[in-house]
Formats: C-alpha cells, sequence, structure tokens
C-alpha cells in the first residue's frame, strides 16, 4: 500500500515535470528542422567556428542583425530547427561588407570582435566551367573589382585579363557571389578545406 | 485618533507612469526596427528618398543619439535591440533570463555578457518583479488584453478564471535550463514573451514577415482569454519565476495599512495577477504594478521599505467586521468609565 502511493506520487511528479517542457515542446514544433545549404547559409563575420558552441552561445537578440548597414543579416526562422532565431548571411541575396558593426554589437560571445584579415566565413570558390572568363564567353572581373579585401583575395590569373583566381587570403564576405552576373552563380562560398576551385566530377 | 499615516500622495499617480513606460517601451520596439531601415537608406546617401514624417523622425533620434557616438556614420546606433539585450544610450543592458539560461546553454562563464545583466539583477533585487510591471512589451498587450476580456464578458461572452498551481513557473524555467543544457541552444528565448516580440516585431519590420514566435505568442494571448487572465504571466513565464525568486527578499513593497482600509477589496480585484492586497498577500509575486494604490478609495496602501511582508493584520480598521469587533469589546469599558 505504501508503495502503491509512492509510485503513483512518482508518476504525478514525472507528469507535472513532462508538463512544464510543453511550451517548449510548442515552440520546437513551430520551428521544424530544415537542412539549410551552407552555401547561402553563411554565419556573420567574427562567428564561433563550431556551430554547437554558436548555437549556445547565441541568445537570439538580433542585435546583429539591428545594426547590420547593408541589411544582409537573416535569422533562421520557421525553418530552423535548432538554429531558430540564430543569425545567417544570405550572399546571393545581400552580402557582407566586413565593416564589424555586428560583433561590436553582440552581447555574448557568439561574435567576437576579429580583425579584418582574421575572419573566417569560409572562402570564395570558382567553377571553371562556367564562369565568362574561364569559358571565353566575355569578359567580366566583377567580382574582383568588387573584392573589399582586393589584391590579396582575389585577383586575375597570370598573362590573363579577366579569368578570377582565389587566393588564400579570402574571408569570405561573398560580395563577389551578390554581384556574379552569371545566373549559376559560379563563385560561391565554401568551407575553408574544400579549395578555392570547384571540383570536377567527369 | 486614526488614520494618521496617509501614503506620499504621488504612489496613487505611479499607475499612470507605467502607463506611460509600458507605451514607450513598446513604441520604440517598434519604432527601433522602422529607424534601422531608414539608416540604411541614409547610408545609402539616399535620405531624400525617405518621406518627410519619417525624415523628421529620423532627425529627432539622430539629435537624441547623436551625444552617445563619436562617428556621425553611427548616429542612431546608441539606441538599439529590444528587452532580451540592448544598447540602451551606450549603456548594454541583458535580461537576467538570457544570461542564466545562455550560461545553461553554453555551460560556461563570458563574462562581458553576464555583465550586462548586471543592474537589471540589482534592480530586481531592490524592486522584486518590476520588469514584469513596467516594461515586460509583453505585458502591455497583455494588460490590454485582459482589458478585451473584461469587454468580453460585458458583451456576454466567459473569458476563463480558473485558478492553477503559481508554483508551476518555477518548474518551467527549471525545465527550460536544463533543457538548454541537454539542447545546447538558448530555448527559453523562443518562448519568453518580450523576447519574442522584440524579435517578432524586428523581423516584421526589417526583414518582413513574422517568423514562429508570432504564432506562440497569439497562443498566450488565447491562453489568457480562455484560461486565466494574465495566465501565461502567473503560471508559465520562466522570466517571471526568476524575478519572483530573485525579488523575494526586495526592499520595495506594495503594503498595506491596516488603519486606513475598509475593507472594500477593490485592491484584489484590480490586481493583475491574482494577489491577495486586502489580507496582505503579496508575496514575492508582486510586480509593484502599483495598480491597488491607485484604486484604493482610502489611501490604505503605500510603499514600504522592508526585506518582508507584514504578516496579516487582521480586517481593515475603517471596515465594518473590525468595528463589530471593537464594539463587542468595548462595552464593559465604556459602562465603567460612564
Amino acid at each position: 500500500m505504501r508503495r502503491r502511493t509512492l509510485l503513483q506520487r512518482l508518476m504525478y511528479a514525472t507528469g507535472i515535470a513532462a508538463a512544464s517542457t510543453l511550451p517548449y515542446g510548442f515552440g520546437r514544433l513551430a520551428t521544424p528542422e530544415v537542412q539549410a545549404d551552407p552555401r547561402t547559409h553563411l554565419r556573420p563575420p567574427g562567428a564561433l567556428k563550431d556551430d554547437d558552441a554558436f548555437n549556445a552561445a547565441c541568445i537570439g537578440c538580433g542585435l546583429c542583425g539591428e545594426v547590420c548597414p547593408p541589411r544582409c543579416i537573416r535569422f533562421y526562422r520557421r525553418e530552423g530547427g535548432y538554429r531558430v532565431n540564430t543569425p545567417y548571411i544570405n550572399p546571393e541575396e545581400k552580402a557582407c561588407t566586413l565593416c564589424a558593426k555586428c560583433m561590436e554589437a553582440c552581447p555574448t560571445e557568439a561574435l567576437t570582435e576579429t580583425p579584418r584579415n582574421e575572419i573566417d566565413m569560409g572562402i570564395a570558390q570558382i567553377d571553371r566551367s562556367a564562369c565568362y572568363p574561364w569559358v571565353d564567353r566575355g569578359i567580366c572581373g566583377a567580382c574582383v573589382s568588387i573584392c573589399p579585401l582586393g589584391e590579396r583575395a582575389i585577383g586575375f590569373k597570370y598573362w590573363n585579363q579577366y579569368q578570377p583566381v582565389v587566393k588564400s587570403e579570402c574571408v569570405g564576405c561573398g560580395l563577389c557571389v551578390e554581384v556574379c552576373p552569371h545566373p549559376s552563380l559560379p563563385i560561391r562560398i565554401v568551407e575553408r578545406s574544400q579549395g578555392t576551385v570547384a571540383p570536377h566530377r567527369l | 485618533m486614526h488614520a494618521t499615516r496617509k501614503p506620499f500622495f504621488l504612489w496613487r499617480h505611479l499607475n499612470k507612469l507605467r502607463w506611460l513606460t509600458l507605451a514607450t517601451v513598446f513604441s520604440m520596439l517598434v519604432l527601433l526596427p522602422f529607424l534601422h531601415v531608414y539608416q540604411t537608406y541614409v547610408a545609402a546617401h539616399a535620405y531624400d528618398l525617405l518621406a518627410p514624417q519619417e525624415q523628421e523622425l529620423y532627425d529627432t533620434m539622430e539629435a537624441l543619439t547623436a551625444p552617445f557616438v563619436t562617428d556621425p556614420a553611427e548616429d542612431l546606433d546608441a539606441v538599439k535591440g529590444n528587452t532580451w539585450s540592448g544598447n540602451l544610450f551606450g549603456l548594454k543592458l541583458s535580461d537576467p533570463l538570457a544570461a542564466l539560461s545562455q550560461v545553461a546553454a553554453g555551460m560556461n562563464l563570458y563574462t562581458p555578457f553576464l555583465l550586462t545583466a548586471l543592474i537589471p539583477v540589482v534592480f530586481t533585487l531592490l524592486f522584486g518583479r518590476f520588469y514584469c510591471g513596467w516594461i515586460c512589451p509583453a505585458s502591455f498587450l497583455y494588460e490590454l488584453n485582459s482589458n478585451f476580456a473584461i469587454l468580453l464578458r460585458r458583451i456576454g461572452l466567459s473569458t476563463g478564471h480558473r485558478k492553477l498551481d503559481r508554483r508551476f513557473k518555477y518548474l518551467v524555467l527549471g525545465a527550460g535550463l536544463v533543457l538548454s543544457m541537454l539542447t545546447g541552444s538558448v530555448i527559453v528565448a523562443a518562448i519568453y514573451p518580450p523576447a519574442v516580440l522584440g524579435r517578432e516585431i524586428y523581423y516584421a519590420v526589417a526583414l518582413g514577415g513574422f517568423g514562429a514566435g508570432a504564432v506562440f505568442f497569439a497562443a498566450t494571448m488565447l491562453f489568457d482569454l480562455m484560461v486565466a487572465q494574465r495566465g501565461f504571466c502567473r503560471y508559465l513565464c520562466p522570466g517571471g519565476a526568476l524575478y519572483s525568486l530573485l525579488g523575494r527578499y526586495r526592499l520595495v513593497r506594495v503594503q498595506r495599512v491596516v488603519e486606513n482600509c475598509n475593507d472594500c477589496a477593490k485592491c484584489n480585484a484590480i490586481c493583475e495577477f491574482g494577489l491577495d492586497p486586502l489580507r496582505d498577500g503579496f508575496g514575492q509575486e508582486c510586480n509593484n504594478c502599483a495598480a491597488c494604490i491607485a484604486v484604493c478609495p482610502t489611501d490604505a496602501l503605500t510603499f514600504e521599505i522592508r526585506p518582508s511582508d507584514i504578516a496579516y493584520q487582521g480586517p481593515g480598521h475603517l471596515g465594518k467586521r473590525y468595528q463589530h469587533r471593537q464594539r463587542r469589546e468595548t462595552p464593559p469599558e465604556v459602562e465603567a468609565t460612564a
């Protein structure tokens, strides 16, 4: 009999504890997980490299977006899953200008102030089978002329005026992606380890 | 003979000041995203593209914030953000709940961030749940919502007035911290109404379209209408739980002056949180909103500086119960002197 009342109480307590997670469950249900394309979901400059650490540090206040002059910082919303309300940048729509205001504004360590040369949002990668100058379909150079880091990050191939080549000092701000005139965007921001030239499967 | 202690005459007007603060905070929450949008126009040298009213708004805010920034290009950056975390004229402030849940999620202490929550914590230790009554932008809408409930009742619809257990919100706070730890993300932010509201207004104004939080907020409004008045704040809000705990030994409290009280119970009727000022039942949930002081017809409620509530003082001295009892007890003395 005593064991029974103990069990009942235990079940009651478990029920209440489970009920207290209901609001969180409701919040989580409203934001299902969707696989985000990493090329269109870059973290803002100065973000912690480890994405789990970033999620733990970011409180979702939106300050980085609110100070961003080009308004390039977006937020994971209904599709965010556990990343909901954390910031990202889609360079295909609007790219970062490396003004560093978000890093100053961030109250937590999610975005830490980083010198411009040490920012690591990724690296630009060029698909040489689509880029206009690389397939001899005309002259362009848009990516080279927009780059805020200039010759250190992207330049032209030796002896050729217009075939762009990404160098290792590229920080992955994505301005080249924003201005690229080719509809398939042969330049994109990828993980640094994936290199600056798109691999080709033959 | 009695009614010697009168509360300071301004206390009964505090409620108006409170509504002014709530409305200011809420309107800032709407205006700041707009200003951010104008800022991008101005940064692009397209000031002329703003409508005259927008230019006026921009110029006013620029004049207000100019003393706080060094670089004119950063005008308006001195006031940014929302109540979850923001920059108020150069002073970075964060919600204590944001600090706590971020510590739980990341399992490390990042001092610069924790320091931004210091001022709110100190104020909460002094004034208790004042954030809920005086600043919280969600409170503003919830109070309007409970006024709307009064209208609904007047046209004959019934609204919820269930009594749940007030301690449930502490469990919600605990569950939020544990879940933050387990999932490694600040999950409390998804259900804490002021954070949700601040963020959703920003999304709607500056980025176009609401996120998932808007649905959640609408659900809490319905909860308040259908289950209990201010039900979310009283029974579920993790922030309310944290401030109640921090404000348990607050120094500034609303207290009853028993000599002036006539047992009319208007204070109990006006109290949004369903507390019991009539029987000295303030407790840690009182948010010092001063609505009961404003409604008291006999000046029987006032602010006192003491670390705990006065125990039940009996019926009010101007009320019938007290006077009956007095008459029953005094006649022998009266006869003896006569």
